[in-house]
């Protein structure tokens, strides 16, 4: 038995516990624990990958079936992405042990729909990150799409409603993924990695465009590629909290291993330069180089719109997505590393964000950033996780999304692409004016009358939120760690694996160095706070003892407005915001919706004999044709 | 040797006999049918036992073809007989109250015999007579209700099958008067010299639109949503998933013995296409759950038309693999529509009182879009990737409109799952299902669940069915030996 076969085992095991388990009170959530740590220290086994001493280790379990076999095995890249799922798992499931389940199961909510709905999650991610031919990626691809629908669908309602539109796109993608691989395999007669990278040179280019839409279009979808984006934000936002933290951290991130896998994997990086776009001066990695932009740009500034914080927060998971996708496409060792180390950041910031909004959300019954304010007093340490987190998201330093977002960055630079760069900067101006909403209006300014008798989250919740916030500190103070898997799985994908040091990225002209940087940091932020403490007197008063202008304000008057944040900014660039994706999608529905009207009337006209005879004469006259 | 006539001979018999003895002991009249099904049943697998790898003919009356009528017997038209005569003993109809009627059971039994002569019959004119006698015993089952409704659907049926079947005989009298004979066989020695022209093409124009009326072919299948959405639910279990079929089978078997020209399979693919595309809308749009399911039928069948409509042995193969799953999958659908028919508004939170059933609706689902790992997804793999391999580029629109259509089944399907399980408080929840719906569903969710974990077997079978249903030279020297190939 292999390594990779006992990680499999136990996780296809989690899926049988939590059925059968799932709803005890007492130890459910313990065991989704205990069982999500196991598979974890089932890849340490495979930590060889993860350093780039091993290349492959492959599943001893291979499944032929009709003329074909399907194999599964594991390399840097999959190892990588195994371990930000399972550890998403791991944190997200520690969330639900205590008062969430508690919550969850008084409104109605199974947990043992849950518990086995996030096992199967992380089964079906890893048998997807396992798989060793195109057939064994689209049966997991499936598996995943599945898993995750029902996970968002979970709540029901209007979590149904959002989840039946995320399968509509999924479904489609998945679809066209599957015509893809009909084309692959009729060009090559076999579903092997190997086969498609061989096959690739012989092909035109037509073809290759052709299969390019496909993959890209129905791997897209996942990862909420602009324009098939509009799906996530919505679906993500109403599942249940931890669910969300779990979906945000990784399931869209399947999408990008799928495109790096088969797009830019197979038919290889060096094709898609060959491929030009008539009359311009772009190729095809420059066209999803400003897709990816794009992807950056529109949902950024979507998420600043939003008033709600766990739409905003999926907002953002979609615009991070754009990071990831031209980080990798820049296909240098720099860049390329800053967009797989990107996933990783990004997951762990935004697993903890949405722990954090959801913590919010448990005590204070909403997570409307109307509605909301001033519990910094109340919750400091959610506070301090949410902290983190959006300086993660902004990327600024010290935490660990500065590293991945300045590699990126730089190497757009390098690369001489000014247009590219100054989209992401576009990105990143939305994603920190929004973050800063975010926070103001959750946690900072005037704490609400119904909110004062609101207590902290309790330790089940804050746990996983403070192991979180210290990975995302200490993966930006010593970036190294994670840049040793990134530059593995790097080499695994065929790309030049990135030199570094513990603390960042040694350059000629002026590399990273996250421990000088954070350290002085810290140093300055400790005599600042030196300063402040010793040097100063202060006095601590309620929040409520408040005047203004000679008058005292009592707690009901509203001094500190949240709705209508920058309302100066968004009378500038509001007349921006044209819907037009959303219109796009409704006139496909209504272009749909006339065609079957079209189709049923049809089936329901009165003299079906009509149509026999019109048919036969049709056929009868093309015979005499012919 | 004399076992298949009894697939035959045995139900029509009984068929004639039945009313006397209802008159004589009426609960021995309600067992009687099922209990010749079991008989028929158990020598239909015997037969194919039996039959191993090998073919027979049987000359009916110990005269030789092509002057004799004959019956061709091979895996393919045994495994059909055998699918009528269980699919007719699982759905067999409801006993009525204590009002004795021996109408359903008699019509049932001409159903299934005829069906049995449909797929074994190995001459054009007996084809046409047992595919006369199936329509006559479906226009008296599906006006057997006796609802205003039921009869509208069933004259619509009747009208429509009528000009189906004068349509065939035309083209049947067409071939006759190309080659002066009508044994299959002789036939498809003929065809390359007699039936490769013009009119040869337009007699199998005139078959296949003949033929198509049940096999739900577009656009003569106008009868299928009204006729499902009113029949009981046994019955529209049984036409979609075992009638349609039949039909299916007799036009494989014109298409490779007699009609190999491009043409032919050209025309195939348009009218499957078009049946893939206006079924799948039509269902997108469809509130009613009968009529939903109706619809998604004409769109699977559709994907047969579509995967016979390639040349080869697989092609056959990925055709035979979607057949077989839609016989199973659909009328388990249909089973559960039962209770279940009528707007889908109205299922709000069903799965509340029946969750067995709505998870068993999901299954089926799953495996109806072709979701990986059911068997589904399996034969309609085959389908697409023997689609890709064809040079015609009109084979790559039926891929593109497959898929689509799976896209939008996914969509409409689970717009029913997620009603089953929204309750709505403005409305009561739908009763529970009945046992026997649901037990008869859940064995056929069984089969299929169970198929899973042998599927490369399963394609083994199929592929020596396919394999000796697209052997021309072997049918005609079984039938006709003097012929040597």
């Amino acid at each position: 038995m292999t390594p990779l076969d006992l990680l499999l085992l136990i996780a296809a095991f989690t899926v049988v516990v939590m059925l059968v388990s799932g709803q005890l009170r007492s130890i459910a959530g313990e065991n989704a624990v205990a069982l999500y740590a196991a598979q974890g220290l089932a890849l340490l086994p495979m930590a060889g990958l993860g350093y780039g001493t091993v290349a492959e280790v492959p599943a001893s379990i291979s499944i032929p079936i009709m003329q074909h076999t399907l194999h599964w095995r594991f390399d840097g890249l999959s190892w990588f992405f195994a371990l930000i799922t399972i550890g998403a798992a791991l944190l997200s499931s520690w969330f639900t042990a205590g008062e969430w389940a508690e919550k969850f199961r008084a409104r109605g909510g199974s947990m043992r729909l849950f518990h086995s709905t996030l096992a199967l999650n992380v089964f079906s991610m890893l048998l997807l990150l396992a798989s060793g031919d195109l057939l064994s990626l689209f049966i997991g691809w499936e598996l995943v799409s599945w898993a995750s629908f029902l996970m968002m669908g979970l709540a029901g309602g209007q979590a149904l409603r959002y989840a039946m539109r995320y399968l509509s796109y999924a479904i489609a993608g998945a679809m066209a993924v599957l015509v893809g691989l009909a084309m692959v395999y009729s060009q090559t007669g076999s579903f092997d990695y190997a086969a498609l990278a061989a096959a690739v040179p012989h092909m035109s280019n037509n073809q290759i465009w052709l299969l390019l839409l496909l993959f890209t279009a129905g791997f897209g979808v996942k990862m909420a590629m602009i324009p098939l984006h509009l799906w996530q934000a919505k679906a993500y936002a109403e599942t249940p909290g931890p669910g969300a933290a779990f979906l945000g951290a990784i399931s869209s991130r399947m999408g990008l291993f799928a495109i790096i896998v088969v797009v830019l994997q197979l038919i290889g990086f060096a094709r898609l330069l060959d491929l030009s776009i008539p009359f311009t001066l772009l190729n095809a990695r420059d066209l999803l180089a400003w897709i990816a932009v794009f992807t950056i740009i529109f949902p950024t500034f979507t998420a600043l719109r939003q008033h709600d914080a766990r739409r905003l927060l999926a907002w953002h998971g979609i615009g991070q997505g754009g990071y990831m996708l031209i980080g990798i496409l820049s296909m240098d060792a720099l860049g390329s590393a800053g967009g797989l180390m990107h996933i990783f950041n990004h997951a762990t910031y935004q697993a903890m964000l949405f722990m954090s909004v959801t913590a919010v959300l448990h005590r204070t019954g909403t997570s409307d950033l109307n509605q909301l304010g001033g519990l910094v007093v109340r919750m400091p340490l959610s506070f301090l996780a949410m902290l983190v987190g959006i300086i993660g998201l902004a990327g600024l330093p010290p935490m660990n999304g500065f590293v991945s977002k300045w590699m990126i960055y730089r190497s757009l630079m390098d690369d001489g692409s000014p247009l590219l760069f100054i989209g992401a900067v576009i990105g990143t101006l939305g994603t920190i004016l929004s973050v800063y909403k975010l926070i103001h209006n959750t946690f900072l300014g005037q704490l609400r009358t119904e909110h004062v008798e609101i207590e902290e989250a309790p330790s089940s919740m804050l746990i996983p939120m403070m192991i979180l916030a210290a990975i995302v500190f200490l993966t930006g103070y010593f970036p190294g760690v994670v840049l040793d898997w990134v530059a593995a799985a790097q080499a695994a994908i065929g790309l030049p694996p990135l030199t570094h040091t513990l603390g960042g990225v040694p350059e000629i002209n002026g590399g990273l160095d996250m421990i000088w940087v954070v350290s002085i940091l810290l140093a300055g932020f400790g005599i600042g706070a030196l300063i402040f403490f010793s040097g100063n007197r202060h006095q601590r008063i309620h929040q409520l003892d408040n005047y203004a202008g000679g008058h005292f304000l009592s707690a009901d008057v509203r001094y500190q407005y949240s709705d209508n944040f920058y309302p100066g900014l968004m009378h500038l660039i509001g007349p921006w915001y044209r819907a037009s994706f959303q219109w796009l999608e409704r006139g496909f529905l209504s272009l749909l919706e006339t065609l079957s009207t079209l189709m049923q009337g049809g089936y329901r006209a009165a003299h079906p004999a009509f149509y026999l005879l019109a048919v036969m004469v049709l056929s009868l006259a093309w015979v005499v044709w012919l | 040797m004399n076992g298949p006539v009894l697939l035959i001979v045995l139900p029509l018999l009984t068929a004639f006999l039945l009313p006397i003895i209802y008159r004589l002991m009426p609960l021995a009249g309600r067992l009687t049918g099922p209990l010749i099904l079991v008989v028929t049943s158990i020598i239909g697998l015997t037969q194919l036992q039996h039959l191993g790898d090998d073919t027979l003919a049987i000359a009916m009356g110990g005269f030789p073809p092509p002057l004799g009528i004959s019956l061709y017997i091979d895996r393919l038209a045994l495994a059909f007989a055998l699918a009528v005569t269980l699919g007719t003993l699982l759905l067999w109809p409801k006993a009525s109250g204590d009002n004795p009627d021996s109408r359903p059971g008699s019509l049932s039994l001409i159903l299934a015999g005829a069906g049995c002569g449909l797929a074994l019959s190995g001459d054009l004119f007996n084809v046409y007579v047992f595919y006369e006698l199936v329509a006559v015993a479906t226009y008296g089952l599906v006006a057997g209700r006796g609802t205003t409704a039921a009869c509208t659907a069933s004259v619509r049926y009747l009208i429509i099958s009528g000009f189906g079947a004068a349509m065939a005989l035309i083209g049947i009298a067409l071939i006759y008067n190309a080659t002066g004979t009508l044994n299959l066989a002789h036939l498809a020695e003929l065809a390359p010299s007699r039936l490769n022209n013009g009119q040869g093409l337009a007699a199998f124009v005139l078959l296949l639109i003949g033929f198509g009326v049940k096999a739900e072919l577009f656009p003569v299948n106008t009868w299928v949503p009204e006729v499902y959405a009113t029949a009981s639910s046994r019955l529209t279990a049984l036409l979609a998933g075992v009638v349609s079929k039949l039909a299916l089978l007799i036009v494989l078997r014109l298409l490779v013995l007699l009609f190999p020209q491009p043409e032919a399979h050209l025309l195939m693919l348009v009218l499957g296409i078009l049946g893939v595309v206006s079924g799948e809308l039509a269902a997108w749009r469809a509130r009613d759950l009968n009529r939903l399911l109706a619809y998604s039928s004409i769109g699977q069948l559709g994907i047969m038309f579509i995967a016979f409509s390639m040349p080869g042995q697989a092609a056959i193969l990925a055709g035979l693999a979607v057949a077989l799953h839609h016989l199973i999958a659909k009328p388990a659908l249909f089973l559960l529509a039962e209770r279940w028919g009528g707007s889908v508004q109205g299922l709000s939170g069903a799965a509340e009182n029946s969750p067995v059933a709505a998870v068993l609706f999901i299954l089926l689902s799953l495996s109806l879009i072709g979701v990986p790992p059911f068997p589904s997804f399996w034969a309609k793999l085959l389908v697409l990737l023997e689609l890709a391999r064809q040079a015609q580029p009109l084979y790559f629109l039926g891929a593109a409109v497959i898929l689509a259509g799976a896209a939008l089944e996914a969509n409409y399907l689970f717009r029913v799952v997620s009603r089953l399980y929204t309750p709505d408080a403005a409305q009561p929840v739908p009763e529970p299902q009945r046992l026997p719906e649901l037990a008869r569903a859940g064995m056929l969710g069984a089969v299929l669940v169970a198929s899973i974990f042998v599927i490369s077997p399963i394609n083994n079978q199929l592929e020596q069915l396919a394999d000796q249903a697209s052997d021309t030279q072997r049918y005609i020297s079984t039938v006709n030996p003097r012929v040597t190939p």
